[in-house]
């Protein structure tokens, strides 16, 4: 099972990378990456990866 | 023998004309231009970690994937382990001195089962006759009654619509209680005509210890001194220098770990307290050497959320809520993995 990751809370891009929850790795999503390979196949397979987190609250004051 | 000698052909050493009745010394010899080797004698072992000197995964035992740096089992439907031997001191069954062996121990045996380093590279040895020596011996149980291989595996990669993967297989090999050495001879085949896959992941397997048949019986083997190189002539092992070994291994994988560290490199923002959006908090650690691919990272802290982990080749960089950088976090523990 994966996870996204949250939008760049900077930039607002969606990050270049997928959750793999069963060890916490990230996977990059660069095609010589057999990871990433293999999470290709699971989307194939009809797969769909788990919404990313709800943003955290900051307990700074953005402005 | 005074003056200069010009060999046309080949040489057959022999004393007073007499072939085998002693020893040729040469001595100030000069080779001309053309006794240059046909192939490269430095780095002529493409096997990394074949004297299983780099573990950085610990000592095992290990039950899946990859163990000693670069080998990986392909034990698909077997149950095995596989640990890290150490040979005796002053030992002489193996040559040149190596510290440390392979222990491969079947517990269920399965056709599947071998262990295999993959060499980036599909082209590698492409058309061209390769050597494999490696010393082996039979340590306990019952080995496989169809018998035990070892073979190259030509994988076109993903992407694009690859070729179909390509075999070449040894002749069985017959082993005992002591150390021997084997040798194979195979003739890779041409990629000509061949389509490699787009996405960099094409690699030459070299399995070993294939089992044939599906016997399910337990048996261990040791093994030592893996070496794949051009030619026919199976030469002394090639001990290359440890930090080479390493850093060729380090391209596939490594671990960061902080211990032996005073201070931690913590988690910082990039954004002044109150300047908008200040949520932000990262660290960055380059890799030791440019990695294959960019790897995939297991990461662990001594405090806060990790937000994602995000990797090049070159780089990785941690990023955590700017919230918490007053715990003074720091990435503690990392692997970085870009194995085929």
């Amino acid at each position: 099972m994966y996870k996204k990751y949250k939008k760049h809370e900077i930039t607002g891009e969606e990050i270049k990378a997928i959750h793999r929850i069963v060890d916490d790795a990230s996977i990059p999503f660069d095609p010589a990456n057999t990871s990433y390979q293999e999470y290709l196949a699971w989307l194939a397979e009809g797969n769909e990866p788990l919404p990313p987190d709800e943003p955290e609250q900051s307990e700074e004051p953005n402005a | 023998m005074a003056g200069q000698l010009k060999v046309g052909g080949n040489i057959i050493a022999s004393h007073s004309g007499v072939e085998g009745a002693g020893e040729v010394t040469l001595q100030n010899v000069t080779l001309g231009d053309s006794a240059v080797p046909s192939h490269s004698m430095n780095f002529r072992n493409k096997i990394i970690n074949g004297n299983f000197d780099i573990w950085q995964r610990g000592d095992g035992p290990f039950t899946t994937g990859y163990s000693a740096d670069r080998w990986v089992d392909q034990g698909s439907g077997a149950t095995l382990s596989m640990s890290k031997g150490t040979f005796t001191n002053g030992q002489t069954d193996v040559p040149g001195n190596p510290k440390y062996y392979m222990q491969w121990s079947i517990t269920t045996g399965n056709d599947n089962s071998r262990i295999t380093q993959r060499i980036e590279g599909v082209q590698t040895f492409s058309g061209e006759t390769v050597t494999l020596s490696y010393w082996a011996r039979h340590v306990s149980g019952t080995l496989p009654s169809g018998g035990i291989k070892a073979n190259l595996r030509q994988e076109f990669g993903t992407g694009g619509t690859p070729s179909s993967t390509v075999y070449v297989n040894s002749d069985n090999i017959s082993l005992t209680s002591n150390w021997q050495k084997f040798t194979t001879t195979f003739n890779v085949p041409s990629i000509s005509g061949k389509t490699i896959g787009t996405d960099g992941n094409d690699y030459l397997g070299v399995s070993l210890l294939w089992q044939l048949g599906n016997d399910t019986t337990a048996y261990s083997i040791d093994i030592a001194q893996v070496q794949l190189e051009e030619g026919t002539v199976p030469t002394p092992f090639e001990h290359r220098p440890y930090g080479t070994e390493l850093a060729l291994c380090q391209r596939y994988f490594y671990i960061f770990d902080s211990t032996g560290l005073d201070d931690l490199l913590y988690f910082r923002s990039p954004y002044a307290t109150g300047t908008p959006p200040n949520t932000t908090a990262s660290v960055a650690h380059f890799h030791p050497v440019t990695m294959r691919a960019s790897p995939d990272i297991i990461a662990t802290v001594n405090g806060g959320t990790i937000n994602r982990k995000t990797s090049s080749n070159k780089v990785v960089v941690f990023q955590m809520a700017s919230t918490n950088i007053n715990g003074a976090y720091a990435v503690t523990s990392y692997t970085a993995n870009a194995e085929l």
